[in-house]
């Protein structure tokens, strides 16, 4: 019967390696957008929504 | 779950949670009903007033034009379908501008009045109002570019801050509205009406498709209801249809119909009738009903001959011509 090698310890150093990388990823992705956004843009961020006027519970009963 | 009733228009939509109106852009969250493109516009230009068109307000002025998605109607011929007939999740753009930020862009463009327009400015209504409130607080005049299908109640509260109104009629028959439009007429004469009593200055406009509201019967009874219930200053503007969206079947509006459309208005007493997406017609041009003086020469939305006199009247026979000639009229002169 062969047993799988204990690679338990070496887990904890993978996850840091792996997090730097994908924050840095997120980083790249992020930058282009931060320089071009802009008021007069595409909307990004996101807002509110406001209350309309002029409406009412719908009355089922009625 | 509460479904809510809109009360803005006279579809009544009754919209449950988590769903939208027919304008696609009304949606209720949670039992209240959000105006999803308030200070979210995906369309942002500036036009000349001729454009909207208004050839009785202000002329020649330069006008921060916008709209969101979203629309009320679904016009088979719609021209901006790509804008009113989505929500605003689907728009390419969607550009962020609270109305603070709206007005201080119109004036930073050199512009001393905002339209709203393109889709149907019914359905983004709390974003109109609020931003013509401010508007008029900083002597920007508000123009209203509408099909009218509007309840009455908001309507009286949103004449409150509108300047003008182009307002489209578009067709004098109720199965036509049905059939074309998604709407009914009643509502949209009402509307009209509205406008008349409480001041707010107002032209109408009618595009012409070919064979399916061209009679000119019926165009002698929109001309006639025109003349009775708005009065014969009102402008009244006859314009060429263009193959669009679902409706591409049929060519392009004659010239001849249009002719005849003015020749019908004309002869019911309407004193300023236009015909509009012609270029160099005559009938882009503004003449004195009194004595046939060319008062505003236009070729397409360019002004070429201004003879008005300053307080809006006929140069040779001194006949008042009706209209909001300069922003002096609205605010009052600048201290
Ligand atoms: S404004 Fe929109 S949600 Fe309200 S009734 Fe009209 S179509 Fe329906």
């Amino acid at each position: 019967m062969t047993r799988e090698p204990d690679r338990s310890s070496r887990q904890p150093e993978r996850r840091r390696v792996l997090a730097l990388l994908g924050g840095l990823g997120t980083l790249g992705l992020l930058l282009p957008w931060l320089r071009t956004s802009a008021p007069a843009r595409p909307v990004q961020r996101e807002i509110s929504l406001h209350e309309a006027d002029f409406y009412r519970p719908h009355d089922l009963a009625g | 779950m509460t479904a809510v009733t809109c009360e803005l228009c006279p579809r009544g939509c009754v919209i449950p949670e988590g769903a939208a109106g027919d304008c696609r852009i009304r949606v209720n969250l949670g039992g209240r009903l959000r105006a999803t493109t308030y200070g979210r516009p995906s369309a942002v230009h500036i036009d000349p007033m001729e454009k909207k068109p208004l050839y009785h307000f202000l002329p020649g002025a330069p006008v921060f034009s916008i709209a969101t998605a979203g629309c009320n109607l679904h016009c088979l011929n719609c021209q901006n379908w790509q804008l009113s007939q989505r929500g605003g999740e689907e728009m390419e753009e969607i550009y962020r501008l609270d109305p603070p930020e709206l007005v201080r862009a119109a004036r930073e463009e050199g512009c001393r009045s905002i339209a709203y327009t393109y889709s149907d400015p019914i359905v983004f209504y709390e974003y109109v109002y609020d931003t013509a409130e401010l508007a008029h607080a900083q002597r920007l005049a508000n123009c209203f570019i509408t099909a009218a299908y509007i309840n009455r109640e908001p309507l009286r509260k949103l004449c409150g801050v509108i300047d003008a109104v182009n307002a489209d009629l578009k067709a004098f028959d109720d199965g036509f509205y049905r059939r074309v439009n998604g709407a009914t007429l009643k509502p949209v004469l009402d509307a009209l009406v509205t406008m008349r009593e409480e001041g707010v200055w107002l032209e109408v406009t009618n595009l012409l498709i070919p064979t399916l509201n061209d009679d000119p019967a019926m165009i002698r009874r929109l001309a006639r209801w025109v003349h009775d219930e708005l009065g014969p200053g009102t402008p009244l503007h006859f314009s060429r249809f263009q193959p669009l969206y679902r409706m591409r079947n049929l060519p392009p509006t004659p010239v001849e119909t249009l002719d005849l459309a003015r020749r019908e208005a004309k002869d019911v007493g309407m004193e300023h009738v236009y015909v509009g997406n012609v270029l160099g017609h005559e009938g882009n041009s503004t003449y004195c009903p009194r004595d046939g003086t060319l008062l505003i020469g236009r070729v397409g939305f360019m002004i070429t001959h201004y003879a008005l006199t300053p307080d809006g009247r006929c140069p040779s026979c001194n006949e008042r011509i009706p209209g909001v000639w300069r922003s002096a009229e609205l605010f009052g002169e600048q201290p």
